[in-house]
């Protein structure tokens, strides 16, 4: 049992990152609002969906803000309180707002202290037909933004189009990096197989390969079902799908190259040559290229990776692990196909 | 024999999907609750990916406990 700590440390901590990664709950949110466009001077009534809100619970506390700049936002004159769920407020827009633009965006700020702060970014659009930002009056500044409730909770962030899915970020993510880590142990095993010309670094050489595939693959199918829902489409041919892609296909001829070969010196040779290639196109591929152009990915247009605001300090705490988890399970996939070939080579030998 | 036992799991979710493809034309499945189903969806891809590797093993080391009988 000794020797598979590693397996079991991996299984271990798969174990805790499917508990945490599923069952803390999504901060509160606000899915919904109607109606998304007012006029200046038009009183209204804004209809609010939240997202594992306890409004009922907080039934007087709440206050809500339609919030143009750090400086000025619109409070709301009253909140009704219709279930956990719905939330009537009450502005009355003035007839200008500070604002010299046409069509001014507005944030809806809502807070109370069960559910803490929570925000919807593009909430309200303004269309104003005169422009002067002198007259927008006190209605903007008599209520100031101050006092939220922000107390630190074991949950994860609520995006607007990620919603629930922000999970993924322990299953979708956590592939690329534990196939990278794979794809290294492969290098690796074929700089040792050109050194030595032991004919074990081929096979483990190949073993890693085929797990790394493996996980490319079920990273770009995960990343397909995910995109679908909230990209809009399985393949948008965004610079991250194609490249990887390409180095998937890349990776995947070193198996037709290694078949192509009777001789088992000249396979595992060309193979171990051929596998220092393909670790060379893949990085520039995924780390280089990507970086170059707009893509659809967190941080696009210079960074794709993982930006700040996606991964907050509670997510860390599952998605670092995930990361070791995954990693381990597939050195061990690994090792199983390693040890099945290399029993398949000494029964060659002895018969 | 032995293709119809590799067929039938296919077959079985083949037989599935349209069910799935109802639920989603009536209500929008995958967007209810959060999009959770995404989740689940992504969770059972792996799943299944994992699964289909581990038949790939299975038939290699029936493969070489045939050629030890062989041998014997």
């Amino acid at each position: 049992m000794l020797k598979h700590w590693w397996k079991i440390l991996g299984v271990a901590i798969l174990f805790y990152v499917f508990v945490a990664g599923l069952l803390v709950p999504l901060k509160t949110g606000i899915s919904a609002v109607s109606p998304q466009k007012v006029a200046p001077g038009e009183s209204f009534t804004l209809e609010v969906t939240g997202y594992n809100s306890r409004y009922t619970q907080a039934q007087g506390q709440i206050r809500a803000w339609l919030k143009q700049d750090e400086a000025h936002a619109l409070a709301a004159g009253s909140v009704t309180v219709l279930d956990d769920r719905r939330l009537q407020l009450a502005f009355a827009m003035p007839e200008y707002l500070p604002s010299d633009k046409k069509v001014q965006v507005l944030t809806l700020l809502i807070d109370d202290p069960v559910d803490g702060a929570h925000v919807l970014p593009s909430a309200m659009f303004v269309t104003q037909d005169s422009i002067a930002p002198g007259l927008a009056g006190s209605a903007w500044t008599a209520h100031p933004v101050e006092g939220l409730h922000e107390e630190w909770t074991m949950s994860y962030p609520f995006r607007n189009i990620l919603q629930e899915t922000i999970r993924n970020a322990y299953f979708h993510i956590p592939m690329w990096f534990a196939m990278i880590f794979i794809f290294i142990g492969a290098v690796i095993s074929s700089v040792r197989y050109l050194r030595k010309f032991d004919p074990q670094d081929d096979l483990k050489a190949a073993a890693f390969t085929r797990v790394g595939i493996l996980y490319g693959i079920m990273g770009l199918v995960t990343g397909a079902i995910w995109a679908k829902n909230t990209w809009g489409a399985y393949w948008s041919g965004d610079i991250k799908q194609n490249m990887t892609a390409i180095a998937l296909l890349i990776y995947l001829a070193y198996f037709v190259l290694r078949n192509a070969f009777e001789d088992p010196d000249k396979k595992a040779r060309v193979a171990a040559v051929y596998n220092l290639f393909s670790f060379a196109a893949l990085i520039p591929l995924i780390y280089v290229v990507p970086r170059l152009y707009d893509s659809l990915h967190p941080g696009s247009g210079g960074n794709p990776a993982l930006g700040g605001e996606d991964l907050d300090n509670t997510m860390r705490l599952v998605f670092y692990p995930a990361i070791i988890g995954w990693t381990l399970l597939g050195l061990w996939i690994a090792q199983l196909l390693y040890r099945a070939d290399r029993l398949r080579d000494r029964l060659w030998m002895n018969a | 024999m032995k293709t119809a036992r590799y067929l039938l799991p296919v077959l079985c979710l083949l037989t599935i999907t349209p069910a799935f493809g109802q639920v989603a034309e009536g209500g929008d499945f995958m967007h209810s609750i959060g999009k959770i189903y995404v989740v689940l969806a992504v969770v059972l891809a792996i799943f299944i990916a994992i699964i289909l590797f581990l038949v790939f093993l299975e038939r290699k080391l029936t493969k070489l406990e045939n050629q030890i009988q062989q041998n014997d």
